[in-house]
């Protein structure tokens, strides 16, 4: 027993007290009657019980023991699951510790050098592989979303043959079976696969051409556009890969090219570095656009023209022909531009005054001005953007030599071989003709003549289901594979196992291999070692070749030294046919400009949900493909948002709803291609299938003229994610010239200090803030699909987007100013303000949401009770409530792609922005670990990593000499609505345009 | 001492008389048997039509409030920027029909305005009847209802405390004080007729139930003395809360950003419009009570011309809070506030604005006229017109102000879906249940109170009893 102390003397020993002499003497009966609860003779239930029944004591112990059971069983929650600690742990797994992993993944001929994030075991994320000299650790938004179709609940887990599943050995057989059928004879066997970037794979397809002669092999890109195919093999005599080098351009012109749509994301930070400035005496690039729909790299221009896709090429030899009259830049000897009628082509409305300007920016940048040509404009404007580079001699432009891609015409003479019944068999891998080739219905009726028809692929699409054997293939995360012909090689490495009992695509032609009588490796892993022994390895080379092998796995790449291809020479005779066509033709009818959808590509990625919510850059569309037309048109055809009409050409049409674009050439329509899919749970259904309208001659499959477009009665409510487009005069984006930066260089832009009744919050560490810079932004939205798949962010589809309810943590606000025929753009990314003075904070009445010592604005998930006040008191609007229960619903295998570091938020529950407070903690604890304060930049939220502009960027505002305390107090540098007081932690950098006219960017 | 009274009394001009609170007879004896004879009998056919009506509307809101809880608030309109709709609408707007009944019967009682008396129980009753439906709301508005006792701060082991900064927070106090007093004030003032009713009856069964909720009240002049001190005491603290609930629940819009909510004016413009709303309630049900239970003479022309007097009053005070709501938007130069209040009247929802604008400011000028505030058929529209104005007035303060804030990127237009419809339709349909069950169980009219307004009562009376 404690002693008490009682008062200042010392503790006085404890007392004893007795009843009785006895207890007082401690006899032994006085001891065990001490013991005894009763006194003796007293009655209790122990006493009372009957022989063999139960006492008192007993039954409550029993019912405190099965109530504690009954507790105990009742608190196991439904579907929880067991967690099981690995028996055996894999050498390189920690628990609760990423591990990355190096790999590429590829889209037609573009690879992307990624870098996978894996948390036991499995890929969760996806950034850029910053060893990379190129990419320098960006990536393009599709990679980005492709781990989700890795755990696709559609995929094909098993071969079938005849509709049933059945295994590899039996498949084996017929497939092996059919081709040795099919040599024997003689007859050809058609293989129809996308574009070959691979060198093994190359290696592999000429490997199986040796063994079966009668191989026809087609690679084919349904959505790249044969056109530029067709005026690249016009100009340099075979299929060339246009590489932008905007690194070098001081002047960029763009006929019809979005190349600032993310697809490069090369091309976009090097735009972006050099619109970057941090004063206004900096040198800054130009882009001067030329094109009929409204491009994100439309909106991102200094000076944009619309002008209708057919007219382009009459302008772009025009301008070769002044370049070449007025400033007397040498055209490459025999161009005959004779046929180039005089003056800026008709019909173009450009200002004489823009046309001197554009000659003038193009002859004195010279070597560093480029001409880019979008792969949907006709083969002539190819033919004249290579001209004019070859002109100027750009640096800015690589021309590299390319693997040829098969077109329209020879997938019809495949279709017409196909129906005359010569084929003995077909395989398609990955490609969906049924789908994606225009004459879809021919397709399918040749196709069935072929007595053998065969489909690898990932999930069973439109084209598998007239297939008798199909083999599921591994996803890329997979996968093996090398990519790349120049002087850097990429390794793509399987960073999981095979979730099913699929086969990587090159390992089934192995197996073909082995099945036609040739010596070949088991599979795609030991042919690649193979190859890179023999032929990538320097001859040279001390190391082993494990050792070799192992830094490759580790880099994701390797530099093999070979010397790039020189450019091939331009053939200027090309150039008298070309102007011919280039001259205005007597159509009738509107242009319609066919492009791959933002989100399915060409139809691959249709049941991508990430990516089909993620809005379209400039329509800010959803989950559909509404055709786009200007303002005029809609208004002459008396049409509004969201009316259905029906598109017309060459005997196809289709009915669509309209989006009136702002900015768009009168005259033009434009559609994205890769919707209207039929199979799938996601993407079956969403939008309408715009391949039917594609023509078949290859100098302008994606550009129709003598479109024909009438109203067809009823109306969609678009699934938008914006629906107010004007700024209202409000001083959201700022938006300079370069002139009105240098007036604004001295300090008229900050607005006086906001005052507060209360003491300012105290940050003792550190307070995170970030910096936005709208000149590097172009809108491109790898940050939304970033932000997605870092934070478990829900998909909520088209109906309740429409509804205004989708869960984008992070979104890009684009507004239009000025007029409507050719508006100027902004774009703005807007999150969590993670304001000090938050008002989103005061108002919740359970404290769910709250401030963090170091600046942040947290939401505590478990705590919110589902008021929405919060996000009604919200200025910026960034908080996302869960409407309907949205992710409980998931199991294996779609939940496998959650971040286990973020939880996943249930129904009735807001969330919001958290600057990715799970990669501060993890680099903090790391920081602590090893005993040092974290170094700026050492930090990066979801959105940062995924931004190929560098346009975001997050950092300790505590220490004045980070990256973002400097951006904070930069010239240029604005908080959005500071006038309603709320300090928000996120400085935006005011967008920068360097128009060449006075009147501004859009001006003429 | 008397005559020196009647002399006086015969000195007062006739015009400055108050003029009798009942027409006819009405004695003690024949008010009791008036009204205290509803709970004894069975009620008419069309009782049983009105409640069939009503509670198939009270399972038509129960339903989808249960679909409500089993699915989200997903299948409501309210969406992203406008996440507060008919959920909160309908909230402010039954809180806001409960306020006529306590300023009848604590305001005016402390005013000494003795022909409350015989309208004070059935809008008291309607209080607490609005203020049940308006509680709904805040409980099934939240994403997740079944954790919406955590807006309590009680003690718990976590040792999670609630937001004293929150408005929201006020109004769980605000509300519940607002409920607890008014049905203390309501039961009290029920006890002496109730034992009336105890004594009068011949059933059993009532008559255990009566002698319960009589709480032995025998009549007694000590009863008497603490029952009207203690009546006294609770209409001061009713009428402190009158001006305060609704203060309170303004301060869910007046103390944030949202332009169109921050606002100085909205405590005073909110409760103007909550007795303005509960006065144009209580008009329509008293005129229904009045003559389908025969109650002319006690609840007479002047008492339905004197409340739509107020309901004229209030309406000219609301008509100056809108001027001041356009002033205080031109004359701040606040861009946002400016662009709010043109979209009251020239916005998506301008219809809306004008609906409220006609309904609550322009049709009740017609009440100037004594002919409109005497007639049944002007009285009923405008009470009408009051009520859907009102309703919209909050639509206008809440989807509005909402829809289009700071963020032009983030403006939503909002559509409610069949739900919202529905759960409006039921929360009426427990209303005017509940107003339809009292009307048979209790008093509707508090009968000693009458009691002590008939002319018999008065000291001034010259009757022959008071002469003997």
């Amino acid at each position: 027993m404690k002693i008490i102390p009682f008062g200042p003397e010392a503790p006085v020993a404890n007392p004893r007290f007795w009843r009785t002499l006895e207890e007082r003497d401690e006899t032994p009966e006085a001891r065990a009657a001490a013991h005894e609860e009763f006194l003796p003779g007293a009655a209790t239930l122990d006493n009372l019980t009957p022989a063999g029944g139960l006492s008192r004591r007993d039954f409550f112990s029993l019912v405190a023991a099965t109530t504690a059971v009954a507790a105990t069983v009742a608190c196991d929650r439904k579907g929880q699951g067991t967690v099981v600690p690995y028996t055996r742990r894999p050498l390189e797994v920690v628990p609760g510790v990423a591990n990355y992993y190096a790999s590429t993944f590829q889209e037609g001929r573009r690879t992307y050098p990624v870098l996978v994030k894996t948390r036991e075991g499995r890929p969760i994320h996806i950034t850029g592989n910053d060893e990379h000299p190129g990419v320098k650790g960006k990536t393009s938004p599709r990679a980005l979303a492709d781990v989700l179709r890795l755990y696709d609940p559609d995929r094909l887990r098993a071969p079938k043959f005849q509709g049933r599943a059945t295994a590899w050995n039996e498949a084996e057989a017929q497939l092996t079976g059919a081709l040795r059928n099919a040599k024997a004879a003689g007859k050809p066997v058609l293989l129809l696969t996308g574009a070959v970037a691979s060198p093994s794979r190359k290696a592999l397809l000429a490997d199986l051409k040796a063994a079966l002669p009668t191989l026809e092999h087609l690679a084919w890109e349904p959505a790249a556009g044969d056109a530029a195919e067709a005026g690249a093999k016009a100009s340099f005599g075979g299929a060339v890969e246009i590489r932008p080098r905007l690194d070098k351009a001081k002047v960029i012109v763009s006929f019809g090219a979005d190349f600032l749509n993310g697809e490069d994301p090369e091309a976009l930070a090097a735009f972006s570095a050099k619109r970057r400035l941090s004063h206004p005496g900096e040198a800054m690039n130009r882009l001067w656009v030329f094109e009929g729909p409204m491009t994100l790299t439309g909106t991102n221009a200094d000076q944009r023209f619309p002008v209708k896709p057919s007219r382009l090429a009459a302008l772009a030899f025009a301008l070769a022909r002044d370049l070449h009259a007025t400033h007397g830049v040498a055209l490459p000897s025999g161009t005959d531009l004779s046929a180039v009628p005089a003056g800026v082509p008709q019909g173009t409305d450009i200002p004489a005054q823009a046309w001197t300007l554009l000659l003038k920016d193009l002859a004195s940048a010279g070597r560093e001005a480029v001409v880019l040509c979008g792969p949907e404009m006709p083969a002539e404007a190819h033919q004249a953007a290579h001209l004019l580079n070859a002109m100027l001699g750009s640096q800015a432009v690589q021309v590299v030599p390319a693997e040829p891609l098969a077109n329209l015409r020879d997938l019809e003479a495949a279709v017409q071989g196909m129906a005359s019944g010569n084929y003995a068999a077909a395989i398609l891998w990955d490609m969906n003709p049924a789908f994606a080739f225009p004459k879809g219905a021919a397709w399918k009726d040749a196709f069935a003549k072929v007595p053998f028809r065969a489909w690898i692929g990932l999930m069973e699409d439109e084209s598998a289901a007239q297939c008798q054997l199909l083999l599921p293939e591994n996803h890329w995360l997979e996968s093996w594979g090398d990519f790349g012909f120049g002087p850097i090689l990429t390794l793509q490495q399987p960073t999981i196992g095979t979730l099913y009992d699929t086969r990587q695509g090159e390992d089934v032609l192995l197996m073909v291999l082995k099945g036609l009588g040739a010596q070949v490796p088991p599979d795609l892993h030991a042919y690649l070692q193979a190859r890179w022994r023999s032929a990538v390895q320097p001859a040279g080379s001390l190391t082993t070749f494990d050792r070799f092998f192992q830094a490759a796995l580790h880099d994701g790449l390797v530099r093999t030294g070979v010397k790039p291809t020189p450019a091939p020479a331009f053939k200027s005779a090309s150039v008298a046919a070309a102007v011919q066509r280039a001259a205005p033709r007597g159509t009738e009818g509107m242009e319609l400009v066919l492009f791959p959808g933002f989100a399915p590509h060409d139809g691959r990625y249709a049941n991508n949900g990430w990516l089909q919510e993620c809005p379209d850059p400039v329509t800010k569309m959803t989950w559909d493909n509404p055709v786009s037309l200007s303002v005029a048109d809609a208004q002459k055809l008396g049409v509004k948002e969201g009316a259905f009409v029906k598109v017309e050409v060459g005997g196809a049409s289709l009915r669509l709803p309209v989006i009136i674009q702002p900015g768009q050439a009168n005259g033009v329509l434009s559609l994205a291609l890769g919707y209207g899919r039929t199979t799938g749970a996601v993407g079956a259904g969403v939008g309408m299938n715009a391949f039917p309208l594609m023509d078949l001659d290859p100098a302008s499959t994606n550009l129709r003229r003598g479109v024909r477009l009438s109203a067809a009665g009823g109306k969609k409510e678009l699934s938008r994610t914006q629906s107010h487009h004007r700024m209202e005069g409000r001083d959201l984006v700022r938006s300079y010239t370069l002139a009105e930066f240098a007036k604004e260089a001295h300090g008229s832009g900050h607005e006086p200090e906001v005052l507060s009744l209360y003491p300012d919050q105290q940050f003792p560490d550190h307070k995170w803030g970030m910096a936005i810079d709208l000149s590097a932004c172009v809108g491109c939205s790898a940050c939304v699909v970033a932000c997605q798949s870092e934070n478990n962010v829900p998909v909520v589809g088209a109906e309740q987007v429409t509804r205004g309810r989708e869960m984008h943590w992070i979104r890009i606000d684009r507004y239009y100013e000025g007029d409507l025929e050719n508006p100027k753009v902004v774009h703005q990314p807007m999150l969590c303000q993670h304001c000090d003075s938050a008002p989103c904070e005061n108002v919740c009445p359970v404290n769910a949401t709250n401030h963090s010592p170091d600046g942040l604005n947290q939401m505590a998930y478990n705590r919110c009770v589902g008021t929405r006040y919060c996000a009604n008191n919200c200025p910026y609007k960034v908080r996302r409530f869960n409407f309907l229960e949205y992710t409980s619903y998931k199991t294996e295998p779609e939940a496998l792609v959650y971040n286990p570091e973020v939880s996943v938020r249930p129904r009735g529950v807001m969330e919001k922005c958290s600057f990715c407070v799970q990669r501060i903690q993890d680099v903090k604890i790391r920081a602590k670990g090893e005993g040092r304060s974290i170094l700026d930049g050492e930090i990066t939220t979801a959105c940062m990593a995924g931004c190929p502009s560098d346009a975001i960027v997050f950092g300790d505002l505590k220490d004045p000499k980070s990256k973002v305390s400097l951006l904070a107090h930069a010239q240029r540098g604005y908080k959005v609505l500071e006038e309603v007081g709320a300090r928000p932690a996120i400085t935006y950098l005011a967008d920068l345009k360097n128009p060449a006219l006075v009147g501004g960017p859009h001006a003429g | 001492m008397q005559a020196e009274v009647n002399a006086l009394r015969g000195a007062i001009p006739q015009g400055l008389l108050e003029p009798p609170l009942t027409v006819g007879t009405v004695t003690p004896g024949s008010l009791d048997d008036q009204v205290l004879a509803f709970p004894e009998t069975l009620p008419p056919k069309q009782w049983y039509i009105g409640l069939a009506i009503t509670l198939t509307a009270l399972v038509i809101g129960f339903s989808f409030i249960g679909y409500t809880i089993a699915t989200g608030i997903g299948v409501w309109g309210n969406n992203s920027p406008v996440f507060w709709a008919f959920d909160i609408i309908n909230f402010v707007f039954w809180v806001g029909i409960g306020h006529a009944g306590t300023l009848i019967s604590a305001i005016l009682f402390l005013f000494r305005k003795r022909w409350r008396n015989a309208i004070a129980r059935f809008a008291e009753a309607m209080t607490i009847f609005a203020v049940i439906c308006a509680v709904i709301f805040p409980l099934i508005h939240v994403g997740r209802p079944w954790l919406a006792y955590w807006l309590f701060p009680y003690p718990n082991q976590r040792a999670l405390w609630t937001n004293f900064r929150s408005p929201l927070l006020w109004d769980v106090f605000a509300v519940n004080t607002y409920f607890s007093v008014s049905l203390m004030f309501w039961y009290l003032g029920l006890i002496p007729d109730i034992a009336s009713m105890r004594d009068r009856t011949t059933s059993k069964v009532r008559k255990v139930i009566y002698t319960v909720l009589a709480l032995g009240w025998r009549g007694a002049a000590r009863h008497w003395q603490h029952y009207e001190k203690a009546y006294l005491l609770l209409a001061g603290l009713a009428t402190g809360l009158v001006l305060s609930v609704h203060s309170v629940v303004s301060f869910d819009f007046a103390t944030s950003v949202v332009p169109g909510w921050h606002m100085t004016i909205f405590p005073p413009y909110f409760v103007a419009g909550a007795i303005f709303a509960g006065f144009a309630m209580v008009v329509m049900v008293l005129v229904v009570v009045r003559e389908t239970m025969q109650l002319q003479n006690l609840i007479t022309t002047r008492h339905l011309d004197v409340m739509n007097k107020v309901i004229l009053s209030m309406s000219c005070i609301m008509g100056y809070s809108y001027m001041m709501e356009g002033f205080t938007a031109w004359y701040s130069m606040n861009e946002f506030l400016h662009h709010g209040f043109m979209n009251i009247i020239s916005g998506s929802y301008g219809w809306a604005g004008w609906l409220t604008i006609f309904c609550n400011i322009l049709f009740p000028q017609i009440l100037w006229f004594k002919k409109a505030r005497t007639s049944y058929f002007w009285m009923i529209l405008v009470a009408i017109g009051v009520t859907i104005g009102m309703w919209f007035e909050r639509f206008v303060i809440i989807v509005i102000s909402l829809h289009q804030d700071y963020l032009p990127s983030a403006w939503r237009l909002y559509k409610p879906t069949m739900v919202d419809f529905g759960i409006l339709l039921g929360t009426f349909g427990i209303f005017f249940t509940l107003v339809l069950i009292f009307a048979r169980v209790l008093p509707v009219i508090a009968t000693t109170e009458v009691k002590a307004i008939l002319p018999e009562a008065q000291p001034s009376h010259h009757g022959e009893d008071h002469h003997v």
